[in-house]
């Protein structure tokens, strides 16, 4: 019973490695399948984390934590939007899809647009001389900045080129260096999962 | 051939894959067994990892929390799995050195899987009674929600170490810097390429790629966790053989060998 | 009193300050233009291309899987490519998989359905939001109706003349990717490698990198990175949209990056120069 977890881990992941090899359309339909059960595992999760989201508001709302008003905000927006959503469905027009639109479009458009501020002060911060590799990332960076925008080429017309072997040649070369050290990486954790050689996700050492 | 029609049970054009994948399996078992026979691992030093310690113990000193961000992966990346591993271990420093620790999840699957590791991580270390309720708790699963929680958490408790271990993406340098306004010391590791410059900027130490993949081996020191790392340096030792000989061979006039790597 | 050195104080500079210069740098350029010239890169260039040698009446199928956070740069590449198909007479079926996407592409097709005079289900098709990404992009190479049995309004896919006999990738001869996270992977994966479907791929700046080896190795055929890659397809097709306009501010903004981070390096060396002399405040 205590191994039940590891062996549909084994068969599951040996299972979705074989179909990478088996293009027979039954193994491709399985594999289908068993990605939509990854969906419905999901479905599943997000009402169980939706309860532990309400949980730790809720206790900071009996206990008066500080901060416990906006508990009470996160508490009623979550039992809003999920009634609202269960009663009239989430499509143009209904309430959710309206709610939406008119806060969570433009408070996401405007955290991301924040990050143009955070880039600047970080490579304020960042971008010091202080040895032989801060001073190539920070030249680096400054061809990058000015090269891949307009006004580059009106200080230099060799701006642009130089930008493109940049990113061609030296770039590439560290990213797919990188990429492959990932990728066996990720082999190699996988596989740890899939043979029960890792079992910490269980709980488990 | 549209796959319905498909019943073929190999498919030639990845029979290069399915070689590499049976020789680092064979790598793999070559390792375990190495280890199991008693033979030493060496690790290089991680300047990022060896910084943890550190950075749990300074938390201790002032009696500050530890904040740990798993990443905004689902269970299907590997980054993932790779932070519920690393929490086991910075879980069971915690509940050792006694000093809090948050971890706010972004993937509702996942943060049951962090629970679970942080919980145990406390009962192997003696504290199971310590392990607080709501320590691993669901935030959101829309990006920058979750980001305005967590920068909201850091300006208002100032953890003294915020440990970044997973897979992030966009909202990486936000936290990173509002990490930085507070003064906390930060280790990030992320195997998204994209998102390493701003972490190596922004952030104390860095772990660039599959050092975040090595990390829970290198935290635990055990010498089967250590033999998939010699693994995967074996295979990428081969790799970077076959690179080699793929460029010599083109340049020589043989294309067709370095071909031979391209999958369907 | 002795003022204090102007270079520690500049090396501690308040972040509300640098902040401050950023919002005057981005609002200014959007508010007075300067329309400074934009060269074409070679990817941008391949994408148009690949695009444009699409005989008319051809079918593309466009996977636009984006929200709000990235619509910035890639709506408008979306918009200026849209309007390249209809002006080429091809005929875009669109999809997306992202679930807060599909009022921006409705706001996408108006706009350019509305500039070259096109009729929905007549000149397009937009099939709206499915889930499952992987397994959605999979199930297109099977079968369009059973991913998608009505398109966006709930008309039936078997209703709308222009999707008859066009039901999987082997009907397009042409598929579109314009993402900001790893759907395009999956695109890479499965449409172009599996089903051997010309691909090209619009992504943000950020991601643009990740995409160069495919496209030396010829598993996608364009790409149009970022801003910049938007306000070049912009360039190509005669337009000035939100890409073009948004250059101004994106060149000013970098510009003043340039700036602090050599006046921060000149303060670094005067400070180093200070405590050498045994100076100081």
């Amino acid at each position: 019973m205590r191994n039940g977890p590891l062996l549909v881990t084994f068969f599951t992941g040996a299972l979705l490695v074989a179909f990478f090899f088996i293009p027979h359309h039954s193994a491709q339909k399985m594999q289908s399948v068993m990605l939509d059960w990854a969906n419905v595992v999901y479905a599943f999760a997000l009402i169980l984390g939706s309860i532990t989201l309400w949980t730790v508001h809720q206790r900071k709302v009996t206990s008066r934590a500080p901060g416990w008003a906006f508990s009470v905000v996160t508490l009623s927006a979550l039992a809003f939007m999920t009634g609202a959503g269960v009663l009239q469905g989430v499509e143009e027009g209904t309430l959710v899809n309206r709610f939406y639109n008119i806060a969570n479009y433009h408070l996401v458009s405007t955290m991301f647009a924040l990050l143009a501020f955070f880039i600047a002060s970080a490579a304020f911060r960042a971008f010091r001389a202080r040895n032989v590799e801060a001073t190539l990332l920070l030249v680096t960076a400054i061809v990058m900045m000015i090269g891949r925008v307009s006004i580059g080429e009106y200080i230099w017309q060799g701006f642009p080129a130089l930008t493109e072997w940049l990113l061609d040649v030296p770039n590439l070369a560290a990213k797919r260096a990188i990429a492959i050290g990932i990728g066996l990486g990720a082999v190699s954790t996988a596989l740890k999962i899939i043979l029960g050689i890792d079992r910490s996700y269980l709980g488990r050492s | 051939m549209t796959p319905e029609l498909d019943t073929r049970l190999f498919e030639p054009g990845r029979l290069n894959l399915l070689i590499g994948l049976v020789l680092f399996l064979i790598f793999l078992f070559v390792n375990i067994a190495r280890a199991k026979r008693g033979a030493s691992m060496f690790i290089r030093p991680i300047a990022g990892l060896a910084a943890i310690e550190e950075a749990l113990g300074r938390a201790t000193e002032m009696g500050r929390p530890v904040l740990y961000l798993p990443g905004l992966g689902d269970m299907s990346e590997v980054g993932t799995l790779a932070a519920i591993t690393i929490l086991s271990r910075v879980a069971r420093r915690t509940a050792e050195l006694g000093c809090d620790l948050e971890v706010p999840g972004y993937d509702p699957v996942a943060t049951t899987m962090l629970e679970s590791a942080a919980r145990e991580a406390y009962v192997q270390a003696g504290r199971g009674d310590s392990f607080r309720p709501g320590t691993v708790h669901y935030v959101s699963a829309q990006q920058f929600a979750y980001v305005a929680a967590v920068t909201g958490y850091m300006l208002r408790e100032r953890p003294a170490a915020n440990i970044f271990m997973g897979s992030f993406y966009a909202e990486s340098l936000f936290l990173a810097e509002t990490g930085n306004v507070t003064g906390a010391i930060q280790i990030a590791g992320t195997d998204q390429v994209t998102q390493l410059p701003f972490f190596v900027c922004a952030c104390d130490y860095a772990l660039l790629g599959e050092e975040l993949y090595a990390a829970s081996a290198y935290l635990g020191q055990e010498p089967i966790q250590l033999a998939t790392i010699a693994a995967q340096d074996w295979a990428k030792a081969a790799a970077a053989i076959i690179v080699v000989v793929g460029v010599i061979a083109t340049a020589l006039g043989h294309p067709e060998v370095g071909r031979l790597r391209q999958t369907q | 009193m002795a003022r204090r050195p102007l270079a520690p104080r500049l090396l501690r500079l308040d972040r509300r300050v640098i902040f401050i210069l950023v919002a005057l740098a981005t609002a200014i350029p959007l508010l007075f233009p300067v329309n400074l010239p934009i060269s074409v890169s070679p990817r941008v260039r391949a994408a148009f291309d690949t695009v444009d040698k699409q005989p008319a009446g051809g079918y593309v199928l466009m996977s636009l899987d984006y929200e709000p956070d990235i619509a910035a740069e890639l709506q408008p590449m979306s918009i200026s490519m849209l309007r390249h198909c209809f002006r080429k007479g091809l005929k875009p079926v669109i999809l997306t998989l992202y679930p807060a996407a599909p009022g921006l592409i409705e706001r996408a097709l108006n706009e350019a359905a509305d500039a070259e005079g096109k009729k929905r289900n007549e000149d397009y098709v937009f099939l709206g939001y499915k889930s499952g990404s992987q397994s959605v992009i999979l199930g297109l190479g099977e079968s369009i109706r059973t991913m998608f049995p009505t398109d966006f309004w709930g008309t039936p896919l078997d209703s709308i003349p222009m999707m008859r006999g066009h039901n999987s990738y082997a009907d397009f001869p042409l598929v579109i990717n314009m993402a900001g996270s790893r759907i395009a992977d999956y695109y890479i994966q499965i449409a172009a490698t599996r089903y051997r479907r010309p691909l090209v791929l619009g992504a943000t700046a950020v991601m643009t990198t990740d995409y160069y080896p495919y496209l030396s190795s010829g598993q996608i055929l364009g790409l149009i990175g970022g801003m910049k890659g938007a306000a070049e397809y912009e360039v190509l097709n005669n337009l000035v949209g939100n890409g073009r306009r948004g250059m101004d501010a994106q060149s000013v903004v970098h510009v003043l990056i340039v700036i602090l981070v050599i006046v921060g390096n000149l303060a670094l060396l005067l400070t180093g120069g200070l405590r050498r002399r045994g100076g100081g405040a």
